[in-house]
């Protein structure tokens, strides 16, 4: 069943020092540079994803989904200690020729209301 | 800008515990291949979280960048060396970003950042 338009609930999360350092690390940027930008993908589509995964009503096989593509739009740039909002839409949900294609769009805020992101995931589903 | 990196299964293990993308198909080699794959592969965000490092490098601080945007177009296998790039375009702000393994294979497409001037 297709669930364009379905919206999730607001997630917050902390930009933790260590768990930031950690992806730092992990990708080869230098911690000195601050948060790194595809942080992003912790904190607004990693935080909202898990949404859609695990949603009954979206159906999504997991072991068949490829992230197909990705975009991150930044006002700015969050620091470490910050709590981040997110909330994800599934702005398109097509099928054709045994494929579903499934875009889920994140914008995460400051905690004063601030834009700060807003992620565009595209998933793509094999049929079983 | 350019820099080549080789990958190594700890790094995508690495990545997978600070992303918290602990799908099974980027740890578990038995369980990759029960799905069709290779074995193992690196995370697609992976890919780009470099891909964008390098870009932040060519902008002149990652903190500059106002949008990265690509499409995951082929696999990337532990042992395989990706060169990562971030070329200038004609736009001014504007990078063109490339991943090319060591086959020659291109692994993101549609690569593309933007950053601040300021």
């Amino acid at each position: 069943m297709a669930i364009e338009g379905k919206r999730y609930d607001p997630v917050t999360v902390d930009v933790d020092p260590e768990h930031v350092a950690a992806f730092a690390w992990a990708i080869g940027a230098d911690p000195a540079d601050g948060v790194p930008p595809t942080y992003a993908a912790v904190y607004g589509l990693g935080a909202t994803a898990p949404q859609l995964f695990g949603d009954e009503e979206a159906a999504i096989d997991f072991a068949r989904l490829l992230h197909a593509e990705q975009e991150f739009v930044w006002a700015k740039h969050p620091d470490v200690g910050d709590k981040v909002t997110s909330q994800a839409t599934v702005t398109a949900d097509q099928s054709r020729r045994g494929l579903r294609f499934v875009t889920l769009e994140t914008d995460s805020k400051a905690e004063d209301g601030s834009h700060l992101c807003r992620s565009r995931a595209l998933f793509v589903i094999r049929s079983a | 800008m350019e820099q080549k990196v080789t990958f190594r299964e700890e790094q995508i293990a690495a990545y997978a515990r600070a992303s918290g993308d602990t799908n099974p198909i980027h740890l578990d080699d038995k369980f990759a291949r029960s799905v069709g794959l290779p074995g193992v592969i690196a995370h697609g965000m992976l890919q780009m979280s470099i891909a964008a490092v390098v870009a932040g490098k060519a902008a002149g601080g990652a903190q500059k960048l106002r949008r990265v945007s690509c499409r995951f177009a082929g696999m990337v296998v532990p042992g395989d060396t990706v060169t990562f790039s971030a070329e200038e375009t004609e736009q001014p702000g504007k990078l063109a970003l490339k991943a090319i393994n060591q086959h020659g294979d291109t692994i993101l497409t549609k690569g593309v950042a933007e950053y601040s001037e300021d």
